[in-house]
């Protein structure tokens, strides 16, 4: 997709999102619902650079988002750290264990990284809940319960002030985001391609898929990290639940709704899938059932998501 | 015995084979000759059910078979042996073989075509408990082609056999073929350039860029003055 | 000669090293049904753990469901074992087999399975509950020397997987279908040329890894018990053990279920079962790092 696509696409997401405060800024259910679609947003769009465009086929990506929301939450309410500093070295921190987790296994091919990733989700619940977790301040089995929101110059934005809240999200959603198809448009992003394409032609370029690949794991580590400490400091409340797979598959179907390796599809996405599970909350229990059944069936039927769908209609428009 | 008829194939977008038609008679060695990717081996897979998308007619014994899938053509008698030999590594040579006779159609001819593949190819009887990826190029080529042999066939399709081989295991590999004709088995051969494949032939046909340039007798062809410029540089 | 302690230390470890070699070995069983259908289709299941799973619940609806009164376990697994391959066949029919033909489809694989394993453990949660099922022991009573104690479950459940190994073995060296399967599995283009329908065979080792974990869900949920929620560490577990002993080994996957096995059971002794899991994974990373061809991997 070309650049003036992608950043049309955005800037219409984005920019209905902008005004939507006009009509519901008073309705905080809603507004909340718009806050996790913004937050999200950038979770699946961290997902789909690694997996749709770098190739690196991580099933981390709650872990990360996780331990950046851990991290920042334990610093601010364990050391007093100022959130805004919290969150950035909850990034930072993630960054870092995005390469220590990145480094044994991106040189190996086949399930070897979805697996390890997978396996960090996995060993991730344990710790936190275990007397490790609670040495370091994660609350064991209760969780963090009194993380204090984001504040600048004297000005808290907590779900108190849930309009100038949803702005200040919308800013960061809407940055991340940027960064993210800034990349894959970049050097970097037509580098992934040639890989994609042609591994060993790549590399007769020069280009080393090892140094990339780890790049791309930092960068959506560190930016999955901040959108999660960001979300810790807004819902205030945080607990190892998240790692249960329910959220896991959420996630998955806004990936694959938008469409893998069609950002921003998966923008677009997350927006669909976040509002929808929420009218979905009657379901109760069975609406994990419904997500993972999803999961298969949109693999099997709609592979290249909503966003393919689209490019779809669009080709045979021009050509018929 | 077989016939094919206006037969296109493509690779991706490529069209590789332009409206081919091929027949080959009962008892027959029938060789097709051409350069490297000009769609020969193409052509063979095409028969055989392993080539992507094929559009044409493709008759065997008068069925047409040109949507069957391989294990149903091997059933039928059909057998390919391919270019790079596609054996087994980590088995040795006697399961290569009994694999060979893997189709129900093989199954009770096992016993019998393993003394036969024995006797033309002594040298496998010799390592038949060796383990196929250690075997030498030309044992390993021999290989191939008697695992074709153990699937009972009656037509067999041969990629190239001489490929990487020394002239002496060359010459060895022909007269078995030929041996293998005089016992019955109708044979379609793809080669390269080799001047004593006409020996070999009842017929030739010559393959460039997809289409079929020459058909006749190996006379006619050993007389044709542009086989000779493209094959002999003469 | 020795202390009242030091003996009553020696028979801990004695029960220590008797669960870890009973766990073991029902671990040995699932990474040789995992080594197996990835060896052959090339295709990573997700949902693996879940299939452990499956395999206990369809032991518990029988045994304590319906209160299936005769025969006991030998009826169970008569007609467990039939379900679960039927149940793999399908699956791999329906879900994996269309995704075969797709650019890219390995990774697919693992996204559409991994939604399965979500699937299957959501759907467990609302059948079943989430409060944990037990299974009644295979096998009562203990066995008796001198001092040392074993209970005829653990040696039941290690002398069922061994020849459930044992007999998977000699199917795939000894039997026309077990030379076809490994023969996709070292050559899917010459597999086909021989005519072996591959697509048959795909589903085939599917549906016999599905039935190999199963069995192992049946056995090891006497000891422990069956946890909706458990189908991710199983299925990582499993990997595990698969990834130490060397992809394509089935040698190499018993002596590291053994290792496993035993690491595990002595970590839960002294320090507490939840720190299993990071054991098994600091094991892992140690392994990729310094060996990742596995202990005895063919390097295929």
């Amino acid at each position: 997709m070309r650049l003036k696509h992608m950043i049309a696409i955005i800037g219409v997401c984005y920019g209905i999102m902008a005004v939507l405060p006009i009509f519901v800024g008073d309705i905080r259910f809603v507004m909340n619902i718009m806050i996790m679609c913004l937050i999200w947003a950038v979770v699946a769009s961290c997902w789909d650079l690694m997996m749709g465009f770098a190739g690196i086929f991580s099933f981390g990506q709650v872990a990360f988002f996780v331990m950046g929301a851990y991290c920042s939450g334990i610093l601010a309410i364990e050391h007093s750290v100022p959130p805004v500093l919290a969150i950035l070295m909850a990034g930072l921190f993630t960054a870092v264990m995005g390469v220590l987790v990145g480094l044994p296994c991106l040189k190996l091919a086949g399930p070897y990284i979805a697996l390890v990733t997978f396996g960090v989700h996995m060993a991730l619940q344990p710790v936190l809940r275990g007397k490790i977790g609670i040495a370091i301040g994660s609350g064991g089995s209760v969780g963090l319960l009194t993380i204090p929101p984001v504040s600048i110059f004297g000005y808290s934005f907590s779900s108190a002030n849930i309009v100038p809240t949803f702005y200040l999200t919308l800013l960061l959603s809407l940055s991340c985001v940027l960064v993210i198809m800034f990349t894959i448009k970049s050097y970097w992003g037509v580098a992934f391609l040639a890989l994609k394409d042609s591994q060993d032609f790549a590399m007769s370029l020069g280009i080393s898929a090892f140094k990339y690949k780890l790049m791309v794991f930092a960068l959506t580590s560190f930016l999955t990290g901040i959108i999660g400490a960001y979300y810790g400091h807004f819902y205030g409340v945080l607990s190892y639940r998240m790692l249960d797979l329910d959220l896991f598959s959420i996630l998955m179907v806004m990936m694959l709704v938008g469409g893998l390796g069609h950002f921003p599809g998966s923008v677009f996405g997350a927006f669909l899938v976040v509002a929808g599970s929420e009218l979905m909350a009657p379901l109760g229990a069975y609406r994990a059932v419904t997500m993972g059944a999803l999961v298969v069936i949109l693999v099997l039927a709609l592979p290249n998501g909503m966003m393919g769908l689209f490019i779809g209609w669009r080709k045979r428009l021009s050509a018929g | 015995m077989l016939n094919v008829n206006n037969l296109n194939a493509y690779y991706g977008e490529a069209q590789v084979l332009h409206n081919v038609s091929v027949s080959v008679g009962r008892g027959q060695v029938v060789v097709m000759l051409g350069p490297n990717g000009h769609g020969k081996s193409t052509l063979l897979k095409a028969i055989c059910g392993l080539a992507e998308s094929v559009a044409g007619e493709i008759s065997y014994q008068g069925q047409p078979i040109d949507h069957l899938s391989t294990d149903k053509l091997v059933n039928m008698g059909v057998a390919y042996i391919a270019e790079n030999r596609e054996l087994f590594p980590y088995m040795t040579v006697q399961e290569n073989l009994k694999l060979g006779a893997y189709v129900k159609a093989a199954r009770p001819h096992e016993k019998k075509n393993m003394a036969k593949v024995f006797s033309l190819f002594p040298r496998l009887k010799e390592r038949r408990t060796q383990l196929a990826s250690t075997m030498s190029g030309g044992e390993a080529k021999m290989l191939a082609v008697a695992r074709g042999l153990m699937s009972n066939a009656d037509f067999l399709c041969i990629d190239e056999p001489s490929l990487g081989l020394q002239p002496s295991l060359r010459l060895e590999l022909f007269s078995t073929i030929k041996e293998i004709n005089k016992q019955g088995k109708t044979i379609f051969l793809v080669e390269q350039n080799i001047p004593h494949i006409a020996e070999l032939a009842d017929k030739i046909y010559v393959m460039e860029e997809g289409c079929i340039s020459f058909e006749g007798n190996s006379k006619e062809a050993l007389g044709d003055k542009h086989l000779k410029e493209i094959f002999l540089g003469m | 000669m020795f202390s009242e302690d030091t003996i009553l230390l020696f028979y801990e470890i004695t029960d220590v090293i008797i669960a870890g070699l009973s766990t073991g070995s029902v671990y040995a069983l699932m990474a040789v049904g995992m080594t197996l259908v990835y060896g052959v289709t090339k295709a990573f299941n997700f949902a693996y753990g879940d299939f452990f799973n499956m395999g206990g619940y369809f032991a518990w609806i029988l045994i304590v469901g319906l209160g299936l009164e005769f025969g006991g376990y030998p009826v169970v697994l008569l007609i467990v074992m039939p379900l679960l391959f039927a149940v793999g066949y399908g699956l791999e029919k329906l879900l994996v087999a269309p995704l075969r033909k797709r650019k890219d489809w390995e990774n697919k694989v693992m996204m559409m399975t991994l939604g399965l394993a979500l699937f299957l453990t959501s759907l467990y949660m609302v059948v079943f509950g989430v409060r944990m099922k037990s299974l009644p022991p295979i096998l009562e009573g203990t066995w008796e020397v001198g001092q040392l104690v074993f209970s005829y479950q653990d040696i039941m459940i290690f002398v069922m997987s061994i020849s459930g190994i044992l007999i998977f073995a000699w199917v795939l060296n000894n039997t026309r279908i077990g030379m076809a399967v490994r023969a996709v599995a070292q050559n899917p283009v010459g597999a086909t040329i021989v005519g072996i329908p591959k697509e048959r065979i795909f589903a085939t080792t599917f549906a016999i890894s599905t039935v190999m974990v199963g069995f192992g869900g049946i056995l090891l949920s006497q000891k422990w018990f069956i946890n909706p929620n458990s189908g991710g560490i199983i299925m990582v577990k499993a990997w595990v053990v698969t990834a130490l002993g060397g992809m394509g080994s089935i040698r190499g996957g018993l002596y590291a279920a053994f290792i496993i096995g035993m690491l595990e059971a002595f970590v839960g002794w002294m320090f507490g079962m939840s720190y299993g899991i990071i054991a098994l994974f600091v094991l892992l990373l140690a392994t990729l790092v310094l060996r990742p061809q596995g202990l005895r991997g063919k390097g295929e």
